[in-house]
């Protein structure tokens, strides 16, 4: 059984409009999603901003407000408040944010920040609180002299390691890693990573990795799934993605990464405007009437595509898989 | 934009409802009967019980209300014991003196306010604006009662430029006469409100002034070459007329819970000094006319200063 | 799970102690310790501060001196005696009574409610608005509406209605009664910050740290709009002070027995008084002048120390 199950995943904002102030339409920021998370795994979504990742696992974390579907965990549906409660649900799962100083309160003291999840789950002593924050500050690299000093203090990839010892500090099962390292230099987002596997590595933890970088996700994640305007467009291994790209927008995304060999520059960008072009004649076959995308059918038992059955299948015997 | 006027007009009438019944179960609540002073004093207990009882007073109170919001929208707020007559007829001729006042403080107001405001942020940081800043804050933190006693004290007695009470003089004759008079009597009073009160105005326009001095349309146009006296005329000061007009509707609000302390240092007849006789007199049916006009009158200016600002910032359209 | 901890910790109970006393010296500087600073670098400032405390000092224990029901009595030899002479140093007024001695239990009361009614309405104000401006929503568009009614209340008749309502009544129901009408200027100050500051991912941390809403309210928002909130204290404290001595002077506010400046200032209604006995009323206004001029400048002095740009003292 998987660690965590997110089933037909729906978060709409409404729309007010007319004179009666009536909900008329809704954006649709998350619109029927449905994966798994194995314990252990670092599991990958990747979208390009405004496609509904975050809120995708800002609902994993509970603290947005789902408008329909489930979350499973431990056979109970996370996404009702007093189940969360009953499981203490943040114990077990965690988020790392973003904006490193913006999650970090400007007036509490790095020892309360980390503390403040063990203050509420664990009630430890006094003094095993402090030795835990210590440890915790140990692990992800910072002297002990942190403890009693502000966020504003330590630089940007500090930061960020502080909100990992936050997240990590209960021990949780799974961590949602809210484009960690997009704020942070090429080089310190390098070291924030690895020693986010590296504790992976050691306490057992699941991330589900939201990022827009796909070369950040290839070093990061086993399972990839692709969001595209609220719904998922692809989902498979890394291999199946990276190397077997299906949908038309995970082959845009793989286009955009920037290629460091200097010499096949030409080439790069010739392949670039090839999959553009695609791209800009093909909309309606990769996508429905309105825009949205297609329900996901699987093509090999790890790969799924959002695309009708028939195409699905055409493409997939071109790209040379075997079918299931 | 008409449906953002409607609707906020739909959102007063509960509000207006509200006020209402507020002002009513207060006006219950205020101890004696309005019979008490207009019948004589040794009358049979009887008889009071009997004009309680056909004048429905022992009623349930929703049904007294009921009979209240009826009669007030025949115009019928009842008699005033104080002056023996119509409180529509005794509030009316007083309202004139009360709206002419605060009209005219506020056109001073911003007759000074205004060129206070562009000026300080047009030196912004030099000395005129620390002079302004300096004024304004001093303006600001005065109690106003305690301006309107030095200044009737220094201007209407100890100089003696100005009248001290009245609305106007008793020797007033021809049209003319009469009006200069009359605004005689509020010059003092218009001129001390509009010196005290141009805190806000002074503070936003300057804050307008420096930010838009610093922004692209404003540079575009001074790189054209355009006289900086132009910009400031007619892109700046353009740009912040409305929302600064929109402060005229706050203004009358305040400007009327002023009025309570200005016409009663200046003793001039207008609602405030009303209302401040009649809590003496435990004049009820006139206090309790008061208040809901004060309210409605509030919501009003409330009403036109959100009417203007959405105009000019869709952004703050009510939902 | 403990073993992997332990695998990472090197540190003795010593080494810990020691560290503390470290950190603790590098921590950044408190707000109080940046305002003592910015109040240091500024004489004016600190002139007026010391204005305030002294003077309010001065009243509270002057007032403990002087028997008020006693000084209130008729004196018939003291009827308007002039000022500076040995028995009356300020004057008397009309019914013989020492305008120096009332005018120290006066701004003992005038201040106390002052004090009261920044208390109560500030703390009401406050909680108003971080409630408000944390829970959007429904309870956000509710208690909004609350606050449009209020503000459309002719508050100073308001006052006045319910002061002629209360049959008995003292300076502590006359500051409930105030309290009702001056909360709203803070509670919006405070939830449109409180809007911004939940926004922030600090906030939602915290959710996710499992902690509850009320403590993240009051113990994560609040202290980082806490500059804002004592600049805001203060100004309303400067206002507060017109409020009651502004009913006072109206003869709403504190009974006729119980002196305050307000009822002091009403001495100059009677067109006599305001120029021949001058020394009746003309000490009160000025006091009150001064001290909210004072005030005032002490809440600039703090806005100016809570934005960081502004700052003149220095802070090591």
């Amino acid at each position: 059984m998987s660690l965590i199950e997110i089933k037909d995943l729906k978060v709409h904002y409404p729309i007010r409009s007319g004179f009666w102030n009536r909900i008329t339409d809704s954006v649709r920021a998350v619109d029927g999603v449905s994966f798994n998370i194995e314990a252990g795994e670092t599991y990958g979504l990747v979208g390009e901003s405004g496609s509904g990742k975050s809120t995708t696992g800002k609902s994993v974390v509970g603290l947005e407000k789902v408008t329909s579907g489930s979350i499973m965990y431990k056979g109970l549906d996370i996404t009702k408040a007093e189940n969360r409660r009953k499981l203490d649900y943040n114990h077990d799962v965690q988020m790392i944010f973003q904006d490193s100083l913006s999650s970090l309160n400007p007036r509490k003291r790095i020892e309360d920040i980390i503390a403040e999840p063990l203050r509420n789950f664990e009630h430890l002593s006094k003094d095993d609180e402090k030795l835990r924050v210590l440890q915790l500050l140990n692990i992800v690299g910072l002297d002990a002299d942190a403890l009693y000093k502000y966020p504003h203090q330590f630089s940007g990839g500090q930061r960020q390691r502080i909100g990992v010892a936050r997240a990590v500090a209960t021990n949780p099962k799974l961590i949602i890693a809210d484009e960690p390292v997009s704020a942070l230099d090429l080089s310190v987002q390098a070291q924030v990573l690895n020693f986010m596997k590296k504790i992976q590595r050691e306490f057992g933890i699941s991330y589900l990795f939201i990022s827009h970088d796909l070369g950040v996700v290839r070093h990061m994640c086993n399972n990839i799934a692709i969001m595209n305007r609220g719904r998922l467009v692809e989902i498979g291994t890394r291999d199946d993605i990276y190397n077997h790209p299906l949908h038309i927008y995970t082959k845009r995304l793989l286009a955009a990464i920037p290629e460091t060999d200097v010499n096949s520059r030409e080439a790069h960008r010739a392949s670039r405007l090839a999959v553009e072009q695609v791209y800009q004649d093909q909309q309606s076959k990769y996508y429905d009437d309105n825009g949205a995308a297609y329900p996901l059918v699987q093509v090999t038992p790890t790969h799924a595509v959002a695309l009708p059955q028939t195409i699905a299948q055409q493409l997939a015997s071109q790209e040379g898989e075997v079918q299931a | 934009m008409w449906k953002t006027i409607l609707r906020r007009f739909l959102i007063m009438i509960p509000e207006v409802i509200v006020l209402s019944i507020l002002v009513f179960l207060l006006a219950k609540a205020m101890p004696g009967d309005p019979f008490t002073g207009s019948i004589n004093p040794k009358a049979d207990p009887a008889q009071i019980h009997h004009l309680m009882k056909i004048n429905g007073l022992y009623d349930p109170w929703y049904q007294q209300y009921w009979n209240w919001v009826v009669h007030l929208f025949h115009g019928n707020l009842g008699n005033s014991y104080q002056y023996q007559e119509p409180v529509t007829r005794l509030i009316g001729g007083r309202a004139a003196n009360t709206l002419w006042l605060a009209l005219f403080t506020m056109i001073l107001t911003y007759a000074f306010a205004l060129p206070m405001g562009v000026y300080a942020g047009r030196h912004e940081g030099k000395l005129p604006d620390t002079i302004i800043r300096v004024y304004t804050y001093v303006t600001y933190c005065i109690p106003f009662f305690v301006i309107l006693v030095i200044g009737i004290w220094i201007f209407g007695y100890v100089l003696g430029w100005f009248p001290t009470t009245g609305s106007i003089s008793s020797d007033a004759t021809g049209w003319l006469h009469t009006f200069g008079s009359r605004f005689y009597h509020i010059l003092l009073p218009g001129l001390l409100g509009a010196l005290f009160g141009t805190v806000n105005i002074v503070q936003y326009l300057r804050s307008e002034v420096i930010d838009s001095k610093h922004s692209d349309y404003v540079r575009t146009a001074r790189s054209k070459g355009v006289p900086s006296k132009d910009i400031y005329r007619h892109h700046i000061f353009r740009n912040s007329l409305l929302p600064i007009a929109a402060f005229a509707g706050y203004s009358i609000t305040g400007l009327l819970n002023g009025s309570i302390f200005t016409e009663t240092v200046f003793s001039y007849p207008g609602m405030g000094l009303l209302f401040v006789n009649s809590i003496s007199y435990r004049d009820y049916t006139v206090i309790t006319a008061l208040v809901l006009i004060y309210g409605i009158l509030n919501l009003i200016g409330t009403l036109l200063s959100d009417i203007i600002l959405s105009i000019v910032d869709p952004r703050i359209r009510i939902q | 799970m403990a073993e992997n901890f332990e695998q990472h910790s090197d540190i003795s109970a010593a080494d810990l102690a020691r560290l503390t006393q470290e950190a603790q010296a590098e921590a950044t500087p408190s707000t109080a310790k940046i305002i003592w600073s910015e109040f240091k670098a500024d004489k004016p400032a600190m002139a007026a501060l010391i204005i305030i405390v002294g003077f309010i000092l001065f009243v509270m224990i002057g007032a403990l001196f002087i028997n008020t029901p006693k000084m209130m009595e008729t004196n018939i030899m003291g009827y308007f005696n002039q000022p500076f002479t040995a028995d009356f140093w300020l004057g008397a007024d009309s019914a013989g009574r020492s305008v120096a001695k009332q005018l120290i239990v006066g701004s003992r009361n005038s201040i106390g409610i002052a004090i009261g009614l920044t208390v109560i309405s500030s703390t009401f104000g406050i909680c108003w608005g971080l409630i408000s401006g944390y829970f959007n929503g429904y309870i956000d568009w509710g208690m909004q509406r609350i606050y449009d009614f209020m503000m459309m209340l002719p508050m100073t008749m308001m006052i006045i209605v319910l002061v002629t309502i209360i049959p008995h009544y003292n300076s502590v129901t006359l500051t409930f009664i105030f309290s009702i009408f001056y909360w709203e200027g803070t509670s919006r100050l405070i939830r449109s910050r409180t809007l911004a500051e939940s926004e922030k991912d600090y906030v939602a941390a915290s959710k996710a740290s499992g902690t509850s809403h009320w403590k993240i309210i009051f113990r994560e928002i609040m202290p980082n709009i806490s500059s804002l909130i004592i600049v805001d204290c203060t100004l309303s404290f400067a206002e507060n002070i017109g409020v009651e001595t502004g009913l006072s002077y109206l003869g709403f506010g504190l009974p006729s027995q119980t002196p305050s400046l307000g009822t002091m200032i009403a001495n100059a209604n009677d067109p006599n008084n305001i120029t021949q006995y001058w020394w009746t009323w003309l000490p009160a206004a000025l006091e009150i002048i001064i001290l909210c001029l004072s005030i005032s400048y002490v809440g600039q002095v703090l806005r100016r120390a809570a934005d960081s740009s502004q700052r003149q003292g220095s802070v090591n």
